[in-house]
């Protein structure tokens, strides 16, 4: 499993790293620091999460 | 409320087909007024997602998730300058020459590139770090709030909590002196009662007054809070003028104060009507963050203003240039077709709201509001036994471009 970031649409509500700040690193200013991520084992339900507390609607589950 | 309060009716112009009108006074609407959420609940159901209503001048409401969402993310088609930028810099050019300066919120009436610019200084100061070292600090003011009211048996809400503790946060961030809190105060209860009418840009340029001495003494002294740090950004290369500082402080001002005290108010009364919920977060504290969350959602209560910037159909709907638009957010996120059964509480959401509006002007402290509502909630909940709504005093509320909360009397047993 993959999450794709449209990074240039984050606006900084930081919901995505609350559910998990290792799947969603932000940058100082509170911002998406990343556009993909390889999920590790074991963690997809944490990124489905985080993916649907995004109010930008900007992460998407690329499932493999 | 009663009917004389209501702004005149204006006659709808030709492009808004009948069908999509429908009478509602955002300010003076007396069920708003009554009960904010209730009436914004009953809007769904008999007004059109996105309608024109003839009072207050005839603007556009967005009440729909989807229209609200759209138009929220497409700032060139809904502008927050609320007048054309040449028009605007004519009006206070106009208003300065009888009032002298007035500040500007900016950057929460710019649309970007300008929005950009002045926003990006204060992105770090208010990320969910830099906040998130703050809880402490936060989490003592409030205690200290509680523990004055906690053996009294009954309170009235917004002037025990939901005011004070912004305020004292407001005056820790920015660095300015804590033994001049009674004067803020008073500035922001003459803020809440003039705001939307001719008085507020004399509120806000007291506003002002009040912190240009301390404005001042930390670019030539500066320290650890935010008016120091501001002082060292540069807009466009820049440094930043003694008249940035003060559109800052503004924006600081009615945008962190009233908001959160609202989201404060209106949380409360829903604990207070529903002691199950009391319960179950007592017994399980974890669940206050969703729970805090899910106030947010049940209870959005930020209104945003925009004007359409061109000539367009928006969702199937003609708009012309310079008409106004509300986004009504309380009803964004009470909309059936995103959430289902909207109007009941239920924390295990997954979707999200948007209550701190979407798009670049997505809500720069939500981080903070968050960290306090969350910090309340745990506090009071801890520390206070079983509250409810005084019988005798029911809680009345306003309208407007905040949906609040005037007066809570809770009472609970000592």
């Amino acid at each position: 499993m993959k999450i794709r970031i449209d990074k240039s649409a984050c606006v900084g509500n930081a919901r995505c790293a609350n559910i998990s700040e290792e799947l969603f690193p932000l940058d100082d200013d509170g911002y998406i620091k990343v556009t993909e991520v390889d999920v590790p084992p074991g963690m997809e339900q944490l990124a489905k999460r985080g993916a649907r507390a995004c109010p930008e609607r900007v992460i998407h589950i690329i499932e493999e | 409320m009663t009917e004389s309060k209501l702004s005149a009716a204006v006659a709808t112009p030709d492009h808004v087909p009948a069908s999509l009108v429908y009478d509602f006074d955002y300010y003076h609407d007396p069920a708003l007024c009554a009960d904010p959420h209730m009436r914004v609940m009953d809007l769904l159901k008999s007004a059109p997602p996105i309608f024109w209503t003839p009072r207050n001048n005839g603007h556009w409401v967005l009440a729909g998730h989807s229209a609200n969402f759209e138009a929220a993310r497409d700032v060139e088609a809904f502008s927050s300058e609320i007048f054309p930028r040449d028009q605007m810099a004519e009006l206070l050019a106009q208003l300065e020459e009888t009032m002298g300066r007035i500040p500007l919120a900016v950057p929460i009436n710019l649309d970007p590139p300008m929005h950009t610019k002045y926003r990006q200084p204060l992105q770090k100061v208010f990320s969910p770090k830099t906040i998130n070292a703050l809880s402490g600090s936060i989490r003592a003011l409030a205690v200290e709030l509680i523990d004055e009211i906690v053996d009294k048996g009954q309170c009235e809400f917004m002037t025990a909590m939901a005011e004070p503790l912004p305020v004292q946060v407001f005056l820790k961030m920015l660095g300015l002196p804590l033994e001049r809190l009674a004067e803020y105060r008073e500035l922001v209860s003459e803020h809440l009662s003039s705001v939307d009418s001719s008085n507020a840009i004399l509120t806000m340029q007291k506003v002002v007054a009040a912190m240009r001495d301390t404005i001042i003494e930390r670019r030539d002294n500066p320290q650890d809070d935010i008016l120091s740090m501001l002082w060292k950004v540069e807009i466009d290369g820049a440094p930043v003028s003694l008249e940035d500082m003060e559109n800052y402080a503004i924006l600081l001002f009615i945008a962190g104060l009233d908001t959160v005290m609202q989201g404060m108010g209106h949380g409360f009364r829903h604990l207070a009507l529903n002691p199950d919920l009391q319960d179950e977060l007592r017994a399980e504290p974890e669940k206050i963050k969703q729970a805090s969350e899910e106030m947010l959602r049940r209870y959005t209560f930020t209104v945003p203003p925009r004007r359409v910037s061109r000539d367009m159909e928006f969702q199937g709907v003609s708009m012309k240039k310079d008409e106004r638009a509300l986004l009504y957010l309380p009803a964004a996120d009470l909309d059936a077709r995103e959430f289902a059964e909207p109007d009941s509480f239920n924390m295990s959401r997954e979707r999200a709201h948007i209550a701190f509006n979407a798009g670049p002007h997505r809500c720069l402290g939500s981080h903070l509001a968050r960290v306090e509502l969350q910090i309340v909630y745990e506090e009071f909940l801890a520390r206070m036994p079983k509250f409810k709504l005084d019988p005798k005093r029911p809680p009345t509320f306003h309208g407007g471009h905040v949906l609040g909360v005037d007066t809570l009397h809770l009472v609970w047993e000592v």
